[in-house]
């Protein structure tokens, strides 16, 4: 297979001797088929060992390798080589603090995810021998779509809310709530209700819709974003019940 | 529990949050989100217009054909003009991303047949249309 030689432009940031990230550049020689994650790949396996990248998949499921190539965030296990110019310049995501090199401080995006209670809230569990939580088509469909979520951070990276008012909940972490919100299995919509409705919840969002845009899986989190807009106005004004038993 | 939060203190050090690439300007899409902001001060400046107008009705017939004097003029002329182009850009721009509003089941209210239609583009449709109606009037066309 045919090598072409490109030049990547990488951020770096060394804790233990950088002030502040600074670009290097490579040359590396590209396969055909070659996605950017796999010239990183190449550039700590052959040029320079010292760079820091995550990464686990290479199939755009683990969420882990999300970079700014050329400016736009991206799984770089999904972005090939070929479709960029001989100059392609890779930084961390933005709107995260750099631990190293591409590798950002995810704590306040796992503290926002964890925040809306991401996971089935239910006032009595079953008892197992009762069975499994039924569920038809037609209810799985209602949140299907923002189940898909893989928490790469691509939309708080394009989130421009995000880079004004850091303390947004943000796209991801609502997405998620308002999935578990239609799930027909749930029973934990009052619970997430303080967390959406406060001043840094779904009210925040000012209609960019660049996440949306970015997302690696087609969530729509501006989607998910507006409606919980609508059903938290719902709830607050008692049009719509708030589920609750606390 | 902020995003740019900079690591606890045990961690290694970390170099501040970048704001996101072509923010907010260099790159068209957020270049369309700024601008949609924007609108709110132009506006703003035709709820004024819109106010002066309504006060020189209440002053009588003198008044109001003084404010239409007024409105006559060059400067007031390019100032609705600029106030029209960024209200019809707030409403479509409003209206693209607002359809994302309907699509979804709103609690136990089930989900219409045909949802975008009935509930997305219908609302959205009859709001762009009240405030085009809107506009012609304060232009004047039905005067």
């Amino acid at each position: 297979m045919d090598l072409h030689k490109v030049k990547f432009e990488v951020l770096r940031f060394r804790p233990e001797q950088d002030q502040e990230p600074v670009f290097q550049s490579y040359e590396v020689d590209c396969m055909d088929d070659w996605v950017v994650l796999d010239a990183l790949n190449a550039i700590k396996d052959d040029i320079d060992p010292t760079l820091s990248h995550r990464w686990s998949c290479r199939m755009g499921v683990c969420g882990s390798c999300g970079m700014l190539v050329n400016g736009r965030p991206v799984l770089t296990c999904a972005a090939f080589v070929r479709d960029y110019p001989d100059v392609i310049r890779v930084e961390p995501l933005s709107n995260f603090p750099i631990v190293r090199d591409l590798v950002v401080e995810l704590d306040g995006f796992v503290q926002k995810i964890q925040s809306v209670k991401p996971w089935i809230i239910r006032r009595i569990e079953k008892d197992l021998s009762e069975g499994e939580y039924r569920q038809s088509a037609e209810q799985l469909d209602e949140y299907k779509q923002f189940s898909m979520c893989i928490n790469c951070a691509l939309c708080y990276a394009a989130c421009p809310v995000l880079a004004n008012e850091p303390e947004f909940v943000g796209p991801a972490a609502i997405a998620l709530a308002h999935r578990y919100n239609l799930d027909s299995r749930d029973e934990g919509n009052a619970e997430r209700f303080p967390v959406l409705d406060s001043h840094d919840g779904v009210y925040a969002c000012s209609f960019a819709n660049e996440c949306s845009q970015v997302c690696p899986k087609h969530v729509d989190p501006a989607m998910a974003i507006q409606q919980a807009k609508l059903t938290d106005f719902l709830e607050w004004a008692h049009i719509l019940p708030k589920k609750s038993f606390t | 529990m902020s995003a740019h939060a900079p690591a606890p203190a045990a961690k290694t050090r970390t170099a501040p949050a970048r704001p996101p690439s072509g923010f907010p300007l260099g790159f068209y899409r957020y270049r369309n989100y700024v601008v949609f902001a924007a609108t709110s001060l132009f506006m703003m400046l035709g709820c004024a217009m819109l106010l002066d107008a309504l006060h020189a009705l209440g002053q009588g017939e003198a008044a109001w054909q003084a404010f239409l004097a007024r409105m006559a003029r060059p400067y007031y002329v390019a100032t609705s003009t600029v106030v029209l182009l960024f209200t019809l850009y707030f409403v479509f721009r409003f209206a693209w991303v607002g359809r994302k509003i309907a699509a979804g089941r709103i609690g136990p209210i089930p989900r219409p047949p045909v949802p975008m239609a009935i509930t997305g583009i219908l609302p959205m449709g009859g709001f762009v249309t009240l405030w085009l109606l809107l506009l012609l009037i304060l232009g004047g066309f039905w005067l």
